[in-house]
């Protein structure tokens, strides 16, 4: 236990010491995602690659343990044009097979049903098959409408924060920090080449909730809380229940991750655990970092 | 008794709790058959069985699962038989099941022919080496050989009996353990999100209107009951149409939806008249002496039926229809018969679906009834009678319901299987537990006490009984989106718990802090939290034509309780454990 207490110590000192320095760490980072979203735009045109329900195109559900190791290369050579990703969907544990996911944009419907009827050697009913199509123009409607929406998420969260902080550089520093997880996950699923869905998108407002839940906690403390003893005990009893939220928070999530059968859950849940992540550096790393910095400047005049 | 005296915002809390759940009304043992849906109009409906009864018993014979409901209603199914009819031209032998697959006249003349084999206008003089002579004779014979059946359902609304030939259309499913509803993703069907394309006008508040109202009304002809429509305006200002439909393929209803049905009869370019009560008050349908399969014949491997059916067409239209032919000439057709010089066609959506000549005795008249007529194709005779049946309806749907005030385009259909929500509901509820299990260890080892983990443990199953009970409330449907939205307001609710507990119990340092002012401290936190999350999800109301509109809900519903209930009663219970 002293040890721990040494360490604890260690710790707090260290950081102390060093906060500025440590700022860096965190706008490596971040600069590093931006030139990766920056490298992807150049080549591609779009900050990341979209995927059906975002740019139009077949979501396709087969609910069978049927299971052909190159099923994506043979319907490839049927829809050369076609755009195909095909996944298998397991049971927890048993990892048998449930069905197929099969993701298809310029392809028609009809024509990949009637492929997929024989290669599967399998008739396709209403009971057994589950399609979801996505005009191309209401996916691109629905890309715009959704930046959209997370941009005006960011304006009303920003004008909450500094409803309730009242100081300019404290709030700016949290939708910041909300920023850059969003921008290091996006940078995360360029690297991994994941592309982004509603669902994700949905995944990204979560992840910003969440985010922002930890640096109100600490900002609070720096801010509001001088009467419960220096800026250094603070923050420390702030970063303890922030570490607490995060880590309960990912913990849940990465079980649910791999219990869950639902890809769309995964996916959200897969969004929301790496940004959480990345969020511990930006809170404890920067945020932190510039509360103190930002306290004891103003404590000097 | 000291026990008891807990503090008010923990009683505020187990009335919503209560309130919750006789909203959600869990009935986890309720066992037995309900009626899903049955053929509007069939002898079932016309006997009272309603949508929503529970079965206990059909003929006789007690009813606990689904499958013991089907093997019962199978008994109901009529063997096939062979049958042979004599007419005035020909002797032909097939096979019969519900019924003798044509409808006759008084004087026994073929009127119309559904899967028997003759043609229309024969008269049928025995059955099966049995003569008739009238009506009631040949009633009489065919009663005798597809006897009715009858058929006793004793419900939880009553008991009620009918009489019928073959099995009835009665379409069963487990009864309902609780008032949730659940969301097409959960349940499968059919999803369709429609845009009005006008090309130079505004789509204005009232057409919209207008098309769910046609729609509405298209689907329920067609004798879909389980529909769900509304609109919703995204932010560049597209209005949408959004149909969900329980339980069908969007095969059954693509064409319903999408077409404008804008039905014209013309006579060379003149239209006599249009689709829409006003013009045609009457469509005669499910009735086999106006409407029906008349026809059928191969035709380089393939087989076609036609179909026709009578419609009464408006005064107006038949002065119409009297001028147009007054002006035509009458020429010889190719069979010797006399006919007008122009045909009358008939467009749908400006496609024209069939073209007939004009018999001369029509000339000037100010007929009031006319037959519409169009055909089905198949690979064999079966399917293309199925054809001719499924336009046939269409088209008199179509003809009913009038024509919507603009085109529409398809901009998102999904088919969903009920496979996949089975599926999901179970895989959820395992996620969440998973999850719960999670978060209780992780605060177990952070706060090694019961005294903290139960009340929080407590806290979160509140809110999602609360969460529930306020879906089952409204009316919510339960889809995915609702689902991740419980998930992540309940995920916030942990946050805010663990806030609580650290300003309230941990660091013994601020001890000089009374309880009231930790409290205050905490729930700063907790409201400056809440407030983003608000803000973060408003913007996503209208975004995407309102399709993610439930998730938002669902979230700013979740952290709304929980923010004015659920923490409010945890700290108090936390202050009350903790306080000595």
């Amino acid at each position: 236990m002293l040890a721990l207490f040494f360490l604890k110590m260690n710790i707090k000192e260290t950081y102390m010491k060093n906060y500025k320095k440590l700022l860096i760490i965190p706008i490596i980072i971040f600069a590093i995602s931006l030139i990766i979203i920056f490298q992807h735009y150049s080549s591609t045109g779009e900050i990341v690659d979209k995927d059906v329900t975002l740019k139009g195109g077949l979501t396709i559900t087969i609910y069978s343990p049927i299971d052909i190791p190159d099923l994506k290369a043979q319907l490839k050579l049927e829809f050369p044009k076609g755009d195909i990703i095909v996944r298998r969907l397991t049971e927890f544990g048993s990892n048998e097979q449930i069905g197929l996911l099969i993701e298809a944009a310029e392809v028609e419907e009809e024509e990949l049903k009637a492929v997929l009827e024989e290669k599967l050697n399998l008739e396709l009913t209403k009971d057994n098959y589950s399609v979801e199509q996505v005009g191309s123009s209401l996916g691109n409607a629905f890309y715009k409408q959704m930046r959209t929406a997370l941009i005006l998420a960011f304006i009303f969260m920003a004008i909450v924060i500094l409803i309730t902080f009242r100081a300019w550089i404290p709030a700016f520093t949290i939708v910041f920090c909300a920023f850059a997880d969003m921008v290091f996950v996006v940078a995360i699923m360029n690297l991994f080449g994941m592309r982004l869905s509603t669902t994700g998108i949905a995944a990204l407002l979560m992840l910003i909730g969440y985010s922002i839940d930890t640096d109100i906690v600490i900002t609070t403390k720096a801010l509001k809380r001088k009467e419960e003893g220096n800026i250094v005990d603070r923050m420390t009893s702030g970063v303890k229940t922030g570490l607490t939220m995060t880590i309960s928070t990912v913990v849940a999530l990465t079980v649910g991750y791999f219990v869950s059968q639902s890809y769309v859950i995964k996916e959200m849940f897969l969004i929301i655990i790496l940004g959480l992540i990345f969020d511990v550096i930006m809170t404890y790393l920067f945020n932190t970092g510039v509360l103190v910095w930002w306290t004891r400047r103003k404590a000097k005049y | 008794m000291g026990k008891l005296k807990l503090p008010i915002r923990v009683w505020i809390l187990v009335l919503f709790i209560i309130f919750a759940l006789l909203a959600i009304k869990p009935t986890p043992y309720a066992t037995g058959v309900q009626v899903k849906s049955f053929d509007v109009g069939g002898d079932a409906a016309l006997a009272g069985l309603e949508k929503g009864d529970i079965v206990l018993s059909l003929n006789e014979q007690d009813i606990f699962t689904v499958t013991e409901f089907m093997t019962e209603l199978a008994k109901l199914q009529i063997d096939e038989q062979e049958i042979i009819i004599k007419t005035d031209k020909e002797e032909y032998t097939y096979n019969v099941t519900k019924n003798v697959g044509f409808e006759v006249n008084e004087n026994l003349t073929i009127l119309s022919v559904d899967t028997a084999p003759m043609q229309i206008k024969e008269t049928v003089e025995s059955i099966n080496g049995i003569e008739v002579s009238n009506l009631s004779d040949f009633k009489a014979t065919v009663i005798k050989l597809l006897p009715k059946k009858i058929v006793k359902i004793d419900t939880n609304n009553g008991k009620i009996a009918f009489l019928t030939r073959g099995m009835p259309n009665i379409i069963v499913g487990e009864a309902s353990k609780s008032n949730l509803k659940k969301g097409l993703d959960l349940e499968g069907g059919t999803r369709v999100l429609l845009k009005p394309i006008a090309e130079d006008q505004e789509v204005t508040e009232k057409d919209i209107g207008d098309i769910i109202q046609v729609l509405s009304n298209r689907l329920n002809v067609y004798g879909l009951t389980d529909v769900r429509i509304r609109s919703s305006v995204d932010w560049s200002g597209e209005a949408f149409i959004l149909i969900e439909i329980a339980g069908v393929s969007k095969e059954e209803v693509k064409d319903l939806i999408a077409q404008q049905g804008k039905f014209e009869a013309k006579i060379g370019n003149n239209t006599v008249f249009v689709g829409g009560k006003e013009d045609i008050p009457f469509v005669c349908r499910d009735d086999g002496s106006c409407s029906g399969v008349r026809n059928c014949w191969d035709q380089s491997g393939q087989s076609y039926c036609k179909f026709e059916f009578v419609i009464h067409i408006s005064p107006d239209a038949a002065e119409k229809h009297a001028n147009v032919t007054d002006k035509l000439k009458i020429i010889s057709a190719e069979d010797g018969r006399d006919i007008l010089s122009e045909h009358i066609d008939f467009y749908l959506d400006d496609k024209l679906v069939d073209s007939l000549q004009i018999g001369a005795d029509l000339k000037g008249s100010k007929t009031t009834a006319i037959a519409i007529s169009g055909s089905g194709v198949g690979q064999d005779r079966n399917s293309a009678i199925q054809a001719a049946v499924d336009n046939m309806n269409k088209l008199q749907t179509v003809l009913i319901t009038g024509s919507l005030p603009f085109d529409l385009e398809i901009a998102k259909l999904d088919s969903i299987s009920p496979l996949l929500g089975s599926h999901f509901i179970k895989n959820s509820l395992l996620v969440g537990l998973v999850a719960l299990l999670a978060v209780a260890l992780v605060i177990f080892i952070r706060y090694r006490s019961w005294k903290v983990l139960i009340p929080m443990i407590l806290t979160s199953l509140s809110e999602l009984i609360i969460i529930l009970g306020f879906a089952a409330l409204i009316e919510w449907n339960l889809d995915m989106a609702a689902i991740a939205g419980i998930i992540a307001a309940i995920g916030t609710g942990v946050d805010d718990q663990i806030v609580i507990l650290d300003e309230v119990i941990s660091g013994s340092k601020e001890r000089h802090i009374n309880w009231k002012k930790r409290i205050k401290s905490a729930f700063f936190i907790i409201f400056a939290a809440y407030s983003t999350t608000v803000a973060a999800m408003i913007p996503l109301w209208n975004a995407g034509a309102g399709l993610i509109r439930g998730f938002a809900i669902t979230i700013i519903v979740g952290v709304t309780i929980g923010v004015f209930l659920t923490r409010p009663a945890f700290a108090a219970i936390i202050e009350r454990l903790f306080k000595e």
